[in-house]
């Protein structure tokens, strides 16, 4: 047994060494790396920033960044590359759905990168979790997040609203919304802009429940908690209406409403921070998310994975690259420029990250919230149920079915799905 | 040898261009409609009949082909209508009349992205154009994209006002080239206006009705563009037609068995609709007259 072990160690010595040497030294000749990502706006800028560092440092290593759209775009175009074999070297996949592509063999697993990877023993324990899926490492996290309160202070006041205004529990949340619609609503200023799906899922945890429990895997779509915190959600639209429905078949709409001054309240990432301070400028304020019940909130963001289909090289190329994405310094400009999280424990100690938090108040809100922040499932029915949750949520929001009966046939639909995707 | 070869020889590479985009997909479709996939599996198990029973036994799909037939059912003979008479309006060669058929022939050559995403804004509940314009003259907001009746409406006032202006410029074409003598015939024998439209524009005209028929029951059916912009299908199903849940079946939610299955049945209603229409209102196209 003890020779097993030694040789078993031994060989996953050699492997990290191998790998290290193959993510360090070995790219010597000129390598392009496809890499496909989701940044856009002043993201996008400070992204272009840290691929241009890292080509300066890193001689005949090319990334040729696509900004190919949103999380479920990336998702869905990257299934149709696939089997064209078009898939790039390198993709940005979010946390809760890159299971699906490591449980097909389509990623690469990163474990004797990451191993043998000095970053490892920098990343915060929350980084370390988020690209673990059946205990291999599938990707490195480069954007975190949780969601967090965003609220507009010029339209507070003019609600007669004090920015001390508790903001703790559903309850809170709905009377301040009332006041505000109720106040302003004839200027077309509404309360609150209807949750998004990572808002939703927010809420939930809040409510001390989850739509599938991260650790058991066990889907809780139908838990009491969990429909009463949609009750609550798709209240605000339909029954209180303090946040417009623009937002329920439109997410950004209620984003966009709030950034132009017109929604008094958003829950939102963090990685909104930066759009919301250029369009609110010293109106825009960030505030913990509401505890209903427990303090929970989800992690959100997105990592780096590498395709398997890839030329060795180019994977050593693509992991060089993605450890210097997290690197400290790089994440201390992606951290300062677009607010989210920092995933380096040595971020803070940066100089952009040390000015970022002492210039720009509620940058640090979700940091914070890291306390009592949970890393969300990641099996492969879970890109399944977010792309069939959209529809349901409208029918709920929009008052045209009842949230119990929406969520217990969801449930069981979920449930039939994730048996067929195990067999 | 070579002169019996010789036209088909010229026909060969259009025939390879339709073979690979057009027969070669349909064919591709129609093995991958018995068969379950998620694009990422390396192996494509043989499911026999399971993916349509799956997809004739669900919901959703008949409110897609409820949704859509409604859809086509409204738009189509809308748009004929609207175009027709406008068409016969435009007919004379004046500077105005050349404005007007390019005014209104723009919307059919402007992206249709484009146009989804202006009209999404015009229609938005709280921050419209056509809401703002209620609320001035004193009438209660309407959520244009969020009550399911509306919706749908709203879908296809947009489609119609894309693809009027070219309904209108092939009628202009039919029109122009019925006989002027015709005309002068029935005024000399006092035909008045309506008989005349009736009796001698209408079935003179038929064979581009039913050229336009054909094409737009065809974009009625395949309509996705508009409602992946604007609604996604929603709200709730509500403007889910059957290309948008294609779309989502095998895109969104991985299962290209059934995707292609639903891309089959499609295929196969659009057939049956041709053949009813060639049998039904084709007898009754005279193409001289």
């Amino acid at each position: 047994m003890g020779d097993k072990m030694i040789a078993k160690v031994g060989k996953m010595s050699g492997v990290g060494l191998l790998a290290l040497l193959g993510s360090t030294m070995l790219v010597s000749a000129d390598v392009t790396v496809e890499f496909w990502h989701s940044f856009g706006g002043g993201s996008g800028e400070a992204l272009a920033q840290i691929i241009e560092n890292f080509e300066a440092e890193n001689d005949g290593i090319t990334i040729d960044a696509q900004e190919i759209g949103n999380y479920n775009d990336i998702v869905t175009k990257l299934q149709a590359a696939i089997p064209a074999q078009r898939a790039p070297d390198a993709v940005i996949m979010e946390v809760t759905r890159y299971g699906l592509f490591a449980d097909r063999g389509v990623l690469k697993d990163l474990t004797p990168y990451v191993d043998a990877d000095p970053l490892k023993d920098d990343l915060f324990g929350f980084a370390r979790e988020v690209g673990v899926y059946e205990d291999k490492n599938y990707i490195v996290p480069f954007n975190s997040s949780t969601p967090v309160l965003y609220f507009n202070k010029a339209i507070f006041e003019r609600a007669g609203l004090s920015e001390d205004t508790p903001l703790n529990t559903y309850d809170d949340l709905l009377a301040a919304a009332q006041q505000i619609t109720d106040t302003l609503g004839d200027e077309g200023i509404t309360g609150i802009a209807a949750p998004g799906q990572f808002a939703r899922w927010g809420l939930i945890m809040g409510n001390d429940s989850d739509l599938i429990d991260s650790v058991s895997g066990e889907i809780l779509l139908d838990a009491p908690n969990t429909i009463e915190a949609y009750e609550f959600m798709a209240s605000l639209v339909h029954e209180h209406e303090v946040a417009s429905p623009d937002g329920v078949t439109q997410e950004n709409n209620g984003r966009d409403a709030f950034l132009a001054g017109r929604v008094g309240m958003m829950i939102n990432s963090t990685g909104n921070y930066g759009r919301a301070a250029s369009s609110l400028g010293d109106d825009a304020v960030v505030v913990p998310m509401p505890c209903n019940k427990v303090c929970a909130v989800p992690i959100g963001g997105a990592g780096i994975g590498i395709l398997s289909t890839s030329d060795s090289e180019v994977q050593d190329a693509a992991y060089q690259f993605i450890s210097f994405a997290a690197s400290a310094e790089s994440n201390a400009l992606w951290f300062s420029e677009t607010g989210y999280m920092p995933i380096n424990q040595q971020t803070a100690q940066q100089p952009l990250a040390i000015e970022a938090l002492a210039e720009k108040p509620g940058i640090d809100v979700a940091i914070n919230q890291l306390d009592f922040a949970r890393g969300r499932p990641r099996p492969p029915v879970v890109t399944w149920m977010r792309a069939s949750e959209y529809d349901l949520w409208q029918a709920m929001a929009l008052g045209q079915r009842d949230p119990s009966e929406v969520l217990t046939e969801f449930a069981e639909s979920t449930r039939a799905e994730a048996e067929r995707l195990e067999r | 040898m070579l002169r019996r070869m010789t036209p088909y020889l010229f026909v060969l590479p259009l025939l390879a261009f339709i073979a690979v985009f057009t027969y070669v997909p349909i064919v591709q479709s129609m093995n991958l409609s018995v068969r379950e996939w998620d694009f990422l599996s390396p192996t494509k198990p043989f499911v026999g009949l399971d993916n349509y029973r799956l997809l004739l036994d669900s919901r959703e799909f008949w409110n897609a082909l409820r949704v859509t037939a409604v859809f086509a059912i409204i738009s189509v003979p809308l748009r004929l209508l609207l175009a027709l008479f406008i068409a016969t309006q435009l007919l004379r060669e004046t500077w105005v009349s050349r404005i007007m058929r390019g005014a209104l022939f723009l919307p059919a050559v402007t992206s249709t992205v484009a146009i989804g995403v202006v009209f999404s804004w015009v229609f938005s509940t709280d921050y419209g154009m056509m809401n703002a314009l209620l609320k001035s003259i004193g009438l209660p907001k309407i959520a244009w994209l969020q009550e399911p009746h509306v919706a749908l409406w709203v879908l296809i006032f947009v489609n119609t006002w894309k693809q009027l202006g070219y309904d209108i410029i092939i009628y202009i074409a039919g029109l122009q080239a019925i006989g002027p003598e015709l005309y002068d015939a029935a005024a000399v024998d006092g035909g008045r206006k309506g008989h005349v439209f009736r009796r001698i524009t209408v079935p003179l005209v038929m064979p581009t009705t039913y050229f336009l028929l054909m094409i737009s029951v065809i974009e009625a059916f395949q309509v996705f563009t508009i409602v992946d912009v604007m609604t996604k299908g929603g709200p709730a199903g509500a403007t889910d037609m059957l290309v948008n849940m294609l779309y989502r079946v095998g895109f969104n939610l991985f299962d290209i068995g059934v995707g292609s299955a639903l891309a089959v049945l499609l295929f196969i209603l659009l057939i049956t609709l041709a053949v009813i229409k060639s049998r039904v209102i084709g007898r009754k196209v005279h193409y001289e007259a």
